[in-house]
């Protein structure tokens, strides 16, 4: 058990989640029994049909959901709520509209009491590994989708945590942007060696960016199958291999 | 956790009358221990005896035929103009500059300041009230119909195009139905508008109606009738505001608010 | 709105159209009433209305009561009457929003409230109060309040759960959650709120104004009338939609100085 949590930064054990809608009984399962565990600096992706539990899944490892039954545990601690070990990006970037992207990246540095000169710092430092230098005033409505979801990367990381969630980051964009945010993540990830639990519904992302892959059937959201990539990146998404593993994750799903 | 915080009670429904139940209490006990003198601040109780007695059913129903009947009929020749202009204004660009420059001069004056004019122009009757109600419902429904018409969705235009509809026809057919949501919008507002207004008039200027009851009982000194009245102007906005939703709901916009879900 | 004065911006012809149209109706009626086809009592010519406009403003009417004094005695009224609002819709409306069970409570009662047609309480105000400013003031508290609660309480509730999440999963507790995330998520309903409460104030306050006083700018259209002076009448209303013109304009300025995010590209730029 022990050398397990030293190996596993994330164990899931067996996770259970069910919203009700008033009568205790009268509820809907979104998840059932899962369980699965995550390496330290791994890349994980959830994939399956929209509507399978896996946003639902990244929730309750955040700590914004608690689950029904089971429990998750981050280095052998129980999540309960949300904290700096953990950071997260959503769809729609989530980045505050009253904020221009140096105050939507310091605020998270700002509550913990960072000072302002470390703030900016950091942020200029951030902002550079994003690729955005020179926007640092502007607010999130005169950005561009793509630009969007940097600002909330880079946000996510300004609270250093050791996990960075994930939940359909790529999936408001456009499918050119998208692919270059594929890179683009996978580029700053390798610079800034986090664990990442990347969700998504795309298998070819999932195959593109991911160390392993947790395919989750629906209805309840359950662990169908596991997978791991034994490709080198930058890997091609024509090649042989890829559709391989495409195939035999898209069965899978179905 | 929030998410659960519904099923514990498991009868929404009797939360919402709470906040009436509370009010009627506290209104019953300022009042019946004198905190404030029971002849002005009455409790719910004399003012429902009061109801009773001082106001039969009879003038009651009349006071509130008459200001009825000024709403609807101020309303509905607002109404229709105001979506006729709209709809003219809309489709014919040159004949809607012509219509819009006065109208949009003419806008900013709320209709309540036309009161003084209108009872010079009309006299101290039904026109003078009726051509208030008439502005207050007018302005809103022509602005909403414009801005409808403005907003309709060019696919539906060529669609309507492609099908051989042209000209009349299809305004009638496509772009008029197509702004069918944002004239609901302008009717909505322009009720509430008429409604206000009438009230208004019949504060200032009346010898029937809702607004004169409740000035008359003033004089009166019957302040249980004001409040009666009050109350009773209160639920008949929430009733006609719930019926013409209802209208329009169920018969002109169930497609779009069938999608929409309201 | 906002639609219509961006074509305006491209169109000089409907422009051109538009102030035609409005001067020829000027030069129409001036006309009428010089042939003597509109009596000069029953409706002024554009020439008496502007020397009326001119009277109000410098003589005043009645005699002494110029425009300024009537413009201070309306604003004055409004703005006691908003800010009692404000001061009390604001906080509650943040405290129900974020609280389901005084939501459930409250919502019925509010919209009961908000139905009562504001000016029928003006007899019971003057019976409680007499015809003081505290009545007027009061009654446009009452019509500005419901507004601004309800765009408070649907602000609160309204908001994005992303940035709630977002909040959280950045480590703010519950006071930074509160004055970061949640007041400036909800700011621009809110301001809806605020902004539609003027409109109701400047319309519940023309209306008081007809009733017992001679002070004010409803006061001044309803006296003018008792005069046979219609165009002091003619000229107030005018008077009367600058005024509520002026005020919609500095509303829009301010908005856009507090809420510089909330508004797209091109329109901060004009």
């Amino acid at each position: 058990m022990i050398c397990e949590d030293v190996k596993n930064e994330v164990i899931v054990d067996r996770v259970t989640k069910k919203f009700s809608k008033g009568k205790v009984d009268d509820g809907f399962e979104a998840l059932s029994n899962i369980s699965f565990t995550i390496e330290k600096n791994e890349f994980v992706t959830i994939v399956g049909r929209s509507g399978c539990g896996k946003s639902t899944m990244l929730n309750i490892i955040a700590g914004l959901l608690s689950p029904t039954e089971g429990k998750v545990l981050i280095n052998g601690k129980p999540v309960t709520e949300p904290g700096s070990d953990r950071g997260m990006v959503f769809q729609n970037s989530g980045l505050f509209p009253w904020l221009t992207v140096e105050g939507n990246i310091e605020f998270g540095p700002k509550n913990k009491g960072m000072a302002k000169i470390e703030r900016q710092k950091l942020s200029k430092e951030l902002i550079g590994l994003v690729n955005l230098e020179g926007c640092e005033k502007k607010y999130p409505r005169e950005l561009s989708g793509g630009m969007q979801q940097r600002v909330a990367i880079a946000r996510a990381l300004a609270m250093d945590p050791q996990i960075l969630l994930m939940d359909e980051p790529f999936g408001a964009l456009d499918q050119l942007t998208r692919e270059s945010m594929q890179s683009e993540l996978l580029r700053i990830w390798e610079s800034c060696k986090k664990t990442v639990i990347f969700v998504t519904h795309s298998i070819m992302e999932a195959i593109y960016l991911s160390d392993r892959i947790i395919v989750f059937s629906s209805n309840p959201g359950r662990v169908r199958k596991e997978f791991k990539i034994n490709i080198h990146r930058p890997r091609q998404k024509s090649s042989v291999n890829v559709m391989k593993y495409y195939e035999e994750i898209y069965e899978a799903i179905n | 956790m929030k998410e659960n915080r519904e099923d514990r009670f498991t009868n929404n429904l009797w939360l919402s009358w709470m906040g009436f139940i509370i009010i009627l209490i506290v209104w019953q006990i300022v009042s019946a221990t004198n905190l404030v003198d029971s002849s002005i601040f009455p409790g719910p109780i004399s003012v429902l005896k009061s109801a009773i007695i001082d106001v039969p059913i009879r003038r009651l129903i009349q006071h509130i035929g008459f200001s009825l009947f000024r709403v609807v009929a101020g309303f509905i020749i607002g109404a229709v103009t105001g979506v006729i202009f709209g709809i003219i204004s809309g489709w014919y660009k040159k004949i809607g500059n012509i219509l819009q420059a006065p109208i949009e001069l003419i806008r900013p004056i709320p209709p309540i300041a036309w009161i003084p004019i209108a009872i010079f122009w009309l006299g101290l009757g039904e026109s003078s009230k009726i051509f208030i109600i008439f502005l207050g419902a007018f302005f809103p429904i022509y602005t909403n119909t414009l801005k409808g018409m403005f907003n309709i969705n060019p696919e539906l235009l060529q669609a309507g195009r492609i099908l051989g509809l042209k000209g009349i026809r299809l305004l009638l057919k496509v772009a008029f139905p197509a702004t069918f949501p944002d004239i609901a919008t302008g009717i909505r507002v322009g009720w509430s508008y008429s409604f206000g207004l009438t009230v208004a008039a019949e504060l200032i200027a009346a010898d029937n109606g809702l607004g004169y009851m409740i000035m008359h009982a003033r004089e009166l000194g019957q302040i249980t009738v004001i409040i009666y009245g009050v109350i009773i102007i209160g639920l008949l906005n929430l009733f006609t505001d719930f019926l013409i939703q209802q209208i329009i709901i169920k018969r002109k916009l169930r497609w779009y608010y069938i999608t929409t879900n309201v | 709105m906002r639609r219509l004065i961006k074509n305006k911006k491209i169109n000089l012809s409907e422009n051109i159209i538009k102030i035609g149209t409005v001067v020829v109706i000027i030069i129409v009626l001036e006309l009428l009433s010089r042939v003597g086809l509109l009596s000069p009592y029953k409706m002024p010519s554009p020439t008496q209305i502007l020397i009326a406009i001119r009277e109000v403003i410098s003589v005043g009417f009645p005699k002494g009561v110029t425009i300024l004094l009537h413009l201070k005695a309306t604003v004055l009224r409004i703005i006691q009457g908003y800010l009692l609002a404000a001061v009390i819709g604001i906080p509650a409306g943040l405290l129900i929003g974020r609280s389901y069970i005084l939501d459930r409570i409250s919502t019925p009662v509010i919209t009961f409230a908000r139905s009562v047609a504001t000016i029928s309480l003006l007899p019971l105000f003057i019976a409680w109060f007499g015809i003081t400013e505290i009545s007027r003031i009061l009654l446009i508290s009452y019509g500005c309040l419901w507004v601004i609660l309800t765009n408070t309480i649907q602000g609160v509730k309204q908001i994005d759960i992303n940035y709630i999440n977002a909040g959280k999963v950045l480590g703010a507790n519950k006071r930074q959650m509160f004055f970061k995330v949640l007041l400036p998520a909800a700011l621009p309903r809110i301001f809806i709120g605020l902004r539609v409460a003027v409109g109701v104030a400047f319309m519940v306050i023309v209306a008081v104004e007809m009733i017992g006083t001679v002070v004010g700018l409803g006061a001044l259209i309803q006296q003018s009338r008792f005069y046979y002076s219609i165009d002091i009448t003619v000229a107030g209303m005018i008077l009367i939609g600058i005024f509520g013109l002026f005020l919609s304009v500095i509303l829009e300025r301010i908005e856009r100085f507090i809420l510089p995010w909330a508004f797209s590209l091109e329109e901060v730029e004009r």
